[in-house]
């Protein structure tokens, strides 16, 4: 009796292993989090767009060491792989592209949260035109990297504001330097 | 699936007799001076980033007050009578009970896990509240505190009742299903699979059908309550988060897409998107089912919508990261 009843046990615990395990690719944190940066560029946003607009050419960020991707620039087609410096890997795909009015869309399909301590990544790159010069404005919404409650402090949400915030401005100043000759 | 009753005196914060009286004595001293305007609908907007709820008067879509909440709320639930507002914290691990007349936070039930989605009993006696995280639904006495829990599956968020209050729904997102709670025996009697991700659960005023917005398939699953079976799929915008009903039609907030998708609830046909904010999540229908009302997360706006013309009729303000997951208006009789 008492065999039975302990072989229950196992069973039952594996089967609640496996009832978790389809929630951690997808599982996130309660408190979506969101991030605004901006930059103005001396120069006219056309010119602006003709960098930021390639989505198969990340070069300007700077941790990025090399992007390959397919599909060009076509919504719900086109992805990229970037290798970053430091090894890591990011892939991502494009979700929205207008041309006309400067801006698209791409969310990450795939990062390790050492990487870029976030899930469910979504962001907007758009240009603005202000006379002869432009702003440029990056806006993301993610999870941070921990699908749990009470994350470990490289997994908050503060650690995930901190990350994109911190890419935002490097990434938007390297484009500017890069778009005014500097 | 076992219900459990929890210790009483570990679940309220304040006693039961005090608030009573706190009640009585304030409504003595205070009349009616505090009161809101008789008869006029409002919605109660949570917002995440800065931790509050917004009280938008809906006659004039202007915010009347905004009450400090904390622990990151997100959903939230108003009672059929329109007395209380029920407002999730997942991050503070609580359920805080609103007076929506005197418009403050009456008690903090502290509540394990994730609290996210909820609802409440159309008697007003019970709250349901998914634990995103531990694979339950907790009923909830709005005096006393937790009195029972049922499990229901991994990653569990949009609750509804039906009108008579006999079965609870639960989407339960990580399993692609919704689950039907029992009321009465507070257990878990079915389920039935939808679409990917579901999110969002709304029962229509009759209750014989449900709709679910599935965030990871871009689309609606209609469910008939008696057969419980899905009698339709409805392709919307990217990534829905929630469905409201209103004059024939099916209004869903589409995260990714920055609109609303409507649909026709007879032929389930497509009839039109509707420009909104970025990242629209809480949707719902005031009682006259003439206006939609929409939270937009990332632009911090809550925006009326004609439910024939399809117009953008007004926005108002809200704090940072409104939601509004939840059968958000209190509609006054």
């Amino acid at each position: 009796m008492s065999f039975v009843i302990a072989r229950r046990g196992i069973v039952l615990a594996a089967l609640s292993i496996a009832a978790l395990a389809p929630s951690i690719s997808f599982a996130h944190g309660p408190s979506r989090q969101k991030v605004t940066e901006t930059i103005e560029i001396a120069a006219p946003a056309e010119k602006v767009w003709a960098i930021v607009g390639n989505f198969q050419d990340l070069s300007w960020l700077p941790p990025v060491e090399k992007t390959e991707g397919t599909g060009d620039n076509t919504p719900d087609k086109a992805t990229r792989h970037l290798t970053l410096k430091n090894g890591g890997e990011i892939d991502e795909l494009l979700t929205k592209y207008d041309a006309k009015d400067f801006s698209l869309a791409y969310r990450i399909e795939k990062v390790d949260v050492k990487i870029l301590p976030v899930n469910n990544y979504s962001s907007t790159l758009t240009v603005k035109p202000q006379g002869d010069k432009s702003v440029v404005e990056w806006r993301g919404a993610f999870y941070r990297g921990f699908p749990n409650n009470d994350p470990p402090p490289e997994l908050s949400d503060e650690a995930a504001l901190k990350a994109i915030t911190d890419l935002y401005k490097a990434g938007l100043a390297s484009l500017k330097a890069k778009v005014e000759g500097k | 699936m076992r219900a459990r009753v929890i210790a009483l005196h570990s679940i309220a914060l304040i006693p039961v007799i005090s608030i009573s009286w706190g009640r009585a004595a304030r409504a003595a001293l205070l009349g009616l001076a505090l009161a809101s305007p008789a008869g006029a609908d409002e919605a109660f907007v949570t917002n995440q980033g800065s931790g509050d709820l917004t009280i938008v008067d809906l006659s004039t879509m202007q915010p009347m007050a905004t009450l400090p909440i904390g622990g990151k709320p997100a959903g939230v639930a108003v009672s059929t009578d329109g007395a209380r507002a029920y407002v999730t914290s997942p991050e503070g691990k609580y359920l805080s009970v609103v007076d929506t007349r005197e418009r403050r936070v009456l008690r903090r039930i502290p509540l394990e896990g994730g609290p996210l989605g909820l609802a409440v009993a159309p008697d007003g006696r019970r709250v349901y509240v998914a634990d995103m995280y531990e694979q339950r639904l907790f009923a909830v006495d709005p005096e006393l505190g937790v009195v029972a829990t049922a499990k229901v599956g991994p990653t569990p968020s949009g609750v509804a009742v039906t009108p008579d209050g006999k079965t609870i729904l639960v989407a339960i997102r990580d399993a692609d299903k919704i689950a039907f709670v029992d009321a009465a025996s507070f257990e878990k009697r079915g389920e039935l699979d939808v679409g990917r991700h579901p999110f969002g659960v709304t029962i229509d005023a009759k209750g014989e059908r449900a709709y679910t917005a599935n965030v990871e398939s871009d689309d609606v699953s209609v469910v008939d309550l008696a057969a419980r079976r899905v009698v339709a799929t409805v392709k919307v915008g990217k990534r829905p988060y929630c469905v409201a009903l209103a004059q024939g039609r099916g209004f869903v907030t589409d995260q990714y897409a920055e609109a609303v998708s409507v649909f026709d609830l007879e032929t389930f046909a497509p009839l039109a998107q509707v420009k909104v904010g970025e990242y629209p999540e809480g949707i719902g229908a005031s009682r006259d089912g003439k206006t939609i009302y929409v939270a937009n997360w990332f632009t911090n706006e809550f925006w009326s919508i004609a439910a024939d013309s399809l117009k953008v009729i007004a926005k108002a303000k809200t704090g940072d990261g409104p939601r509004a997951f939840g059968a958000f208006i209190r509609a006054m009789n």
